[in-house]
């Protein structure tokens, strides 16, 4: 009988902190998409209406209005173009730095290492990639936060397809070699085939960091043609002020590429989060 | 096989790859602290200076000022978040059903992939001060309005950085928790250990890299965050939440004082790369 009023305590407590854990981490984004619902009077009704109010799109047509969706297709085109190369260029290094010993490794791997956090905190480089980019004319190009996208998330991107690579045997490599698979099969076409988990997780990363990103995409663009959605966003701040229905319209938007990716590929960010803090 | 396609192999395959990370990790350095010794308006390269511009980024006040908001909202925002990470982390270790703690992990996550200006935008519409949810909480308690983002600018501000990262720390330790065999603690419960000294003697120690790479990686991270308050709270009311990254942004991009500014993002350059050792330190991995 004690036992089993000790287990329902457990099993109350457990629910009040799932709730505040869930209340805590979604309050925003559910308080954001329903004051994006909203028409701007109901909006300033205080107090606030949770359900009983008149559901419009006025808010996602004002945003869209002012050139939303030209920025959000900017965007995926700078994700995108980061996936790829980060996926080509992180691929080759990850076979190069995994299955080869050559000189220099150690410290080239390191630099991979420490790229990691410095990338996460990229202000540190937003005054160099600045000075650098615009005294070489790389500014407000298509290509500029590509470059930058590219750069930033690589490393990440090279760690995690490393990690997949040490659990593909070289014998595999080997027996194709001897039925007369090409090198260019087994680097286009065997192993990542059998990365694909690891390929699936890098480019996650990459999409993460690209799609979010602002501050280096305030900095480097200034056409109103390449602005990514981030900048947007930031902008309405400024722009609509205190228009609470537009700046939470935009930031929904903004926000569903990123859930979606991450309902679906969320055990994957898991492991590669994780990787390195775990090993030995 | 190895041997076969030569030495050189390995570095080709990496040699893309690199040239992109130094052209724009380690290249742009260089370029910055030949500008920190120049006078710099306008992308212009003036006079020479030595390190004038370095004596003048650290004799004024209003930097060490902003230093010190930094350090307080990074070790703070830190700490909270790989404490409740700890704590949380020991939570889903103990559920039995998977599904349940998988769900914990991903929920909790959620803050940490959404983008800095959206989750910094989204807690300003709740702290607002006239319209937002949170006062509309306080006032079903009888409670007056409060001016979250002005009165209590920098609790909000440390409340928001560490928001975004508590499901950071959760996953790392986690992972550090499910990677050791349950062995070591049925052997220590057989023997008698408390739950206490369970947790102090053998599950803490052997957190010991998934909590270091926490805080390393959240530090850096929130050193360097100057989204947050940008969007926040915009470095206000006054200076009450300027933080260093803030006033590099400003002395760049607002009065283009370029020199000043890249003598400022060497020492804070040279505050990361202190981090970035530590953290190569005690992240494991083999090459």
């Amino acid at each position: 009988m004690k036992y089993n009023k000790r287990m329902k305590a457990t099993a109350i407590i457990e629910i009040v902190m799932f709730v505040m854990l869930f209340t805590v981490n979604f309050l925003p984004f559910g308080w954001g998409i329903i004051t994006s619902l909203k028409s701007t009077n109901e909006i300033l009704v205080f107090p606030p209406k949770f359900l009983n109010f008149n559901v419009t799109l006025d808010n996602y047509r004002q945003i869209i209005n002012n050139g939303y969706l030209r920025t959000f297709i900017n965007s995926v085109f700078y994700a995108l173009s980061a996936i790829a190369i980060d996926l080509v260029l992180g691929f080759l290094a990850a076979y190069g730095f995994q299955r080869f010993r050559f000189k220099g490794k150690k410290l080239l791997f390191a630099l991979v290492i420490a790229g990691i956090p410095l990338s996460a905190g990229s202000t540190v480089l937003l005054i160099p990639n600045y000075v650098l980019f615009s005294s070489i004319g790389f500014t407000n190009h298509w290509y500029t936060l590509v470059i930058l996208y590219a750069a930033y998330n690589l490393p990440m991107a090279t760690w995690i397809m490393k990690g997949g690579l040490e659990l593909i045997p070289v014998e595999i490599e080997e027996a194709c070699i001897i039925d007369g698979g090409s090198r260019l099969y087994i680097l286009g076409n065997l192993l990542p085939t059998l990365c694909r988990p690891t390929l699936a997780s890098a480019a996650l990363f990459v999409f993460i960091g690209a799609w979010n990103e602002y501050i280096t995409a305030a900095v480097m663009i200034n056409k109103t043609a390449l602005r990514s959605v981030q900048m947007s966003i930031y902008d309405f701040l400024g722009f609509f002020g205190k228009d609470w229905g537009a700046l939470t319209a935009a930031a929904t938007l903004a926000v569903i590429p990123t859930l979606v990716m991450f309902t679906c590929l969320g055990k994957m960010l898991v492991s590669g989060l994780t990787q390195g803090s775990v090993k030995g | 096989m190895r041997a076969a396609i030569g030495k050189r192999a390995g570095l080709m395959f990496v040699t893309p790859a690199m040239l992109l990370i130094i052209a724009v990790m380690i290249l742009p350095l260089f370029y910055t602290f030949y500008l920190s010794l120049h006078n710099v308006d306008f992308m212009q390269l003036g006079s020479f200076l030595g390190l004038k511009n370095y004596k003048q980024v650290l004799t004024s006040p209003g930097n060490w000022m902003a230093i010190g908001r930094t350090l307080l909202v990074t070790v703070s925002a830190t700490a909270i978040s790989v404490v409740l990470g700890i704590v949380l982390a020991l939570w889903v270790d103990a559920q039995k059903n998977a599904k349940y703690a998988y769900a914990i992990q991903i929920v909790s996550l959620i803050p940490w992939v959404t983008s800095m200006v959206v989750g910094a935008l989204l807690w300003k519409w709740i702290l607002d001060g006239e319209l937002g949810l949170a006062n509309y909480l306080l006032s079903l308690f009888g409670q007056k309005p409060v001016l979250f983002l002005q009165t209590y600018a920098m609790q909000s501000l440390i409340f928001v950085v560490a928001w975004r990262t508590i499901g950071y720390s959760l996953v790392m330790v986690l992972a550090g928790l499910k990677g050791f065999s349950k062995d070591y603690i049925e052997a220590a419960q057989v023997d008698g250990a408390t739950p206490l000294q369970i947790l102090l003697r053998i599950k803490l120690p052997i957190l010991k890299t998934p909590i270091a790479v926490s805080m390393i990686v959240l530090s850096m991270s929130n050193f360097n965050n100057n989204i947050v308050p940008m969007t926040l709270t915009s470095g206000g009311p006054g200076e009450t939440t300027t933080v260093i990254s803030l006033t590099l942004y400003r002395m760049g991009f607002t009065h283009y004082t370029f020199g000043t500014a890249s003598a400022l993002a060497m020492i804070l350059f040279a505050i990361n790369a202190i981090m970035i050792l530590i953290y190569i330190r005690v992240i494991k991995y083999e090459i």
